[in-house]
């Protein structure tokens, strides 16, 4: 209860500081979002049109995606340096795999049969793929971003950890201070921040499922 | 004599070893309704596959209008044949308007542009027998007949002069298949379009094709008018196919 309180007390008398840290944690994983969202999509693209290199690059993908965050920021520090951009690119790298397996899923479980209709009467290989099989795919796809935004979201809260900004600066403050509300503060606005974001991407992918596939 | 629109000339294809189809050789004229029937897996949808490119031959040649399928731009070739599969294999994201316009907006017609797209789908949509409100609807929200019927609507669209079709009508009830089989008499004669009609049923082969192909085990084993199978059947299989038929009346 106390707890609870402490964390109003602090909204009330830190609301700006908070409304800072919550907007800058909003540009910060917007930012990667995009990267591995294109990156990701790109690449799922075109393994799925390259089926021999699907293993490899998914094992690749894969393997990064199980290094720990916290260890991917301390890898990268002495290549890239402390602040953001290490915080952006490791953040990159975590969303690629969801987008890519998710991409490379979706474009190759399509329908033989619609693929063979498309085909026999004259589409182009960019053709098929534009207006056939991403459309086809945009439900599993959209799945993947949406698991791949809430994850970026969430572990951008580690990201001051390398210097970064966001609300893992409140989280990180209230550890070194020993001031739990501080923390729990922080965390509350990341979780509420994914929530968001994943029931907005949810009745996007509800709509792309209906009229997708 | 005219040049034939579809030939076969001497055509092996093997999938893994097995042999589907040997020394397949075949002429087809220009508007003829050629009706293919045979077991099921003794070759006929890899037949229609190699006349538009989905498939290359082993050895032996395919030529559509002259010309080796082996050497021309198969995006091209296909355009201006008409196909449909033996699932029908509509595009679920698109409404039957969209479906119907797929391969005029591929090549990016200007006669379907803009309210002509609608015109022209809604004309082809009654050509097929349908409600032409059936426009907005999307694949999902039909029956099986009218996904069908839809199906060759869309390849009608960009007014093919020949026609592929891999069993289009399997799918359907008795009732259906009829009327689904009189409309396609009815745009054969009034369009004067060549036809491959893939088929495992003897009677819808008798009934439609202006010349009938029986195929066994990837080889054509008779050739000829509907009332040729019935009076002179040349193997024992076509005997049997057509025992049960003797009561069914063959386009004449
Ligand atoms: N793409 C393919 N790969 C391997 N085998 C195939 C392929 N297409 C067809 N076949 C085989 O070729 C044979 C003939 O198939 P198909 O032409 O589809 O027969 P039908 O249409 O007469 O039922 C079948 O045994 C089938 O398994
Ligand atoms: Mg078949």
């Amino acid at each position: 209860m106390e707890l609870i309180q402490a964390i109003f007390a602090l909204y009330r008398e830190r609301g700006g500081w908070f409304l800072g840290l919550l907007w800058d944690h909003f540009l910060l994983s917007g930012q990667a979002i995009l990267l591995s969202g294109s990156i990701g999509l790109l690449l799922g693209i075109f393994i799925a049109q390259r089926p021999r290199l699907a293993p490899a690059v998914m094992g690749v993908c894969n393997v990064l995606y199980t290094i720990p965050a916290i260890s991917l920021l301390g890898i990268l520090i002495p290549f890239t340096g402390i602040g953001n951009k290490t915080a952006v690119i490791a953040l990159t790298i975590y969303g690629v795999m969801p987008m890519v397996r998710n991409t490379y899923v979706g474009l190759t479980t399509l329908d033989p049969d619609i693929l063979e209709a498309a085909a026999g009467m004259g589409s182009t290989a960019m053709q098929t793929l534009l207006r056939v099989k991403l459309p086809m795919a945009a439900g599993v796809i959209l799945a993947g971003v949406r698991n791949m935004v809430v994850m970026t979201v969430s572990v951008a809260g580690i990201a001051s950890f390398v210097g970064a900004g966001g609300l893992g600066v409140s989280i990180y403050r209230g550890i070194t201070i020993y001031d739990p509300a501080m923390t729990a503060a922080g965390s509350i606005l990341i979780a509420s921040l994914a929530v968001l974001l994943d029931f907005i991407l949810g009745r996007v992918e509800k709509h792309f499922k209906k009229y997708g596939s | 004599m005219a040049e034939p629109v579809i030939q076969f000339d001497r055509v092996c294809k093997s999938f893994d070893g097995h042999p589907v189809l040997r020394d397949f050789s075949l002429d087809l004229e220009r508007g003829e309704f050629l009706t293919v029937i045979g077991r099921s897996g003794c070759g006929k949808t890899t037949a229609l596959r190699l006349v538009n490119g989905l498939i290359a031959a082993d050895s032996g040649r395919v030529l559509v209008k002259g010309r080796d399928v082996a050497q021309t731009d198969p995006v091209a070739l296909r355009r201006g044949i008409g196909y449909t599969i033996q699932n029908v294999g509509l595009f679920p994201h698109m409404t039957v308007e969209k479906n119907i316009a797929y391969v005029p907006s591929l090549s990016k017609s200007p006669l379907w542009k803009g309210e002509e797209r609608s015109r022209r789908a809604a004309e082809l949509l009654q050509t097929v027998g349908l409600e032409p409100g059936l426009a907005g609807r999307y694949p999902r929200e039909l029956s099986g007949g009218q996904r069908q019927r839809v199906g060759i609507a869309r390849a009608l669209a960009a007014q093919p002069d020949v026609l592929l079709m891999d069993e289009p009508f399997g799918a359907v009830d008795e009732i259906t298949r009829r009327q689904l089989q009189d409309e396609l008499l009815r745009l054969h004669q009034e369009r004067g379009i060549t036809i491959l009609f893939v088929t495992h049923d003897i009677e819808e082969a008798l009934k439609l094709g202006t010349r009938v192909l029986v195929m066994e085990e990837g080889r054509p084993t008779q050739f000829g008018p509907p009332s040729a199978l019935l009076s002179n059947p040349a193997t024992p299989f076509v005997a049997q196919l057509v025992r049960r038929s003797r009561d069914f009346a063959p386009r004449q």
